[in-house]
């Protein structure tokens, strides 16, 4: 009858072990970084002037008819800039003006001496802002007219994106 | 008669599935939301296979977990001055045994959640979620601490 007891005891303690149920925790972190808004400006149009047939022509980022973009944002900050180019400028009768090879320069002030070369047809350039959150980008490039290249005014839309990082 | 109590003792043993040392839970990921900007609000979804944050968590096959979040409501910034709104919702966590081809199972990570584990001895638990900055939010890094309990049934 003792050993009875025993072998109840045992199989009470047993079950007791088998549904008691368990509990543990563990911790992740939830974190986020604030940034101030981030402005893009077209500040100057890409110019390049009087072209002639069979005449390419190249416009500098340095050039004063260099495009220019205005950028503010959050101090220091790491940002990728980030361009859809045309590959044509187009006049009002749709005739079409090859434009290529991009160039492209980055600086924290409003100077093109030493700034940085990027390249825009590439699919993202890093950059960032100066500690007082400016940036300033310049574009450059060049057109090459047919032979028998319309006359007219030619446009096209240079699009920047830029994304903190 | 008491030669065969260790033995019946033994066989006991032998049936009841041990719990301890074979349940866990670590914490995998983080819930990171990156830069965000002041005033617009950003969302985590709980399948971004890097933002969102992520436990696992292991049992025993065929047996149940109960999954209970402690979730913040506000993000403290780092260096104080300020705190962030963080909210949570249904979808926001996905539970997915590892077995291959198990189904994901959303569930509202502000409520406990039951799971059976019927296609493998362990799971990953996915949470998303969205913080709305002001438009007048301090800038800076902001943190707080997510827990999951795991009751191991």
């Amino acid at each position: 009858m003792r050993t009875l007891t025993r072998v109840s005891a045992v199989v009470a303690a047993l079950f007791s072990l088998a549904t008691v149920a368990q509990a543990q925790s563990a911790n992740i972190n939830a974190t986020a970084t604030v940034f101030q808004a981030m402005t893009v400006t077209g500040a100057r149009t890409l110019d390049f002037g009087n072209v002639f047939p069979g005449v390419a022509k190249a416009v500098a980022v340095a050039a004063a008819t260099s495009g220019r973009f205005d950028l503010t944002g959050q101090a220091s900050a790491n940002v990728n800039l980030t361009f859809t180019l045309p590959v044509n400028l187009v006049d009002a009768a749709t005739n079409t003006l090859p434009i290529g090879t991009w160039t492209g320069c980055t600086n924290p002030t409003n100077s093109t001496a030493s700034c940085t070369a990027f390249t825009p047809s590439a699919a993202a350039s890093p950059s960032a802002f100066s500690g007082a959150g400016a940036l300033f980008v310049w574009v450059g490039g060049t057109v090459t007219p047919a032979g028998n290249q319309a006359a007219g005014v030619y446009n096209g839309t240079v699009t920047l994106t830029a994304a903190y990082f | 008669m008491r030669r065969c109590l260790p033995i019946v003792a033994l066989g006991l043993l032998a049936l009841v599935p041990p719990l301890a040392g074979q349940s866990t839970i670590t914490g995998v990921r983080n819930l990171a939301f990156g830069v965000v900007i002041r005033g617009v609000a950003t969302t985590v979804a709980p399948g971004d296979p890097i933002r969102s944050g992520r436990f696992y968590v292991r049992h025993i096959l065929g047996r149940q977990v109960q999954l209970d979040f402690t979730l913040p409501t506000q993000l403290a910034r780092v260096g104080g001055g300020g705190t962030l709104a963080i909210t949570f919702q249904n979808g926001d966590a996905v539970a997915q045994q590892t077995a291959p081809g198990s189904p994901p199972t959303p569930f509202d990570p502000t409520k406990k959640k039951k799971i059976k584990l019927t296609d493998s001895a362990d799971l990953f638990v996915n949470l998303g979620g969205r913080v709305s900055p002001t438009p007048t939010q301090a800038t800076g890094s902001y943190i707080g601490t997510v827990i999951l309990t795991c009751t191991f049934l």
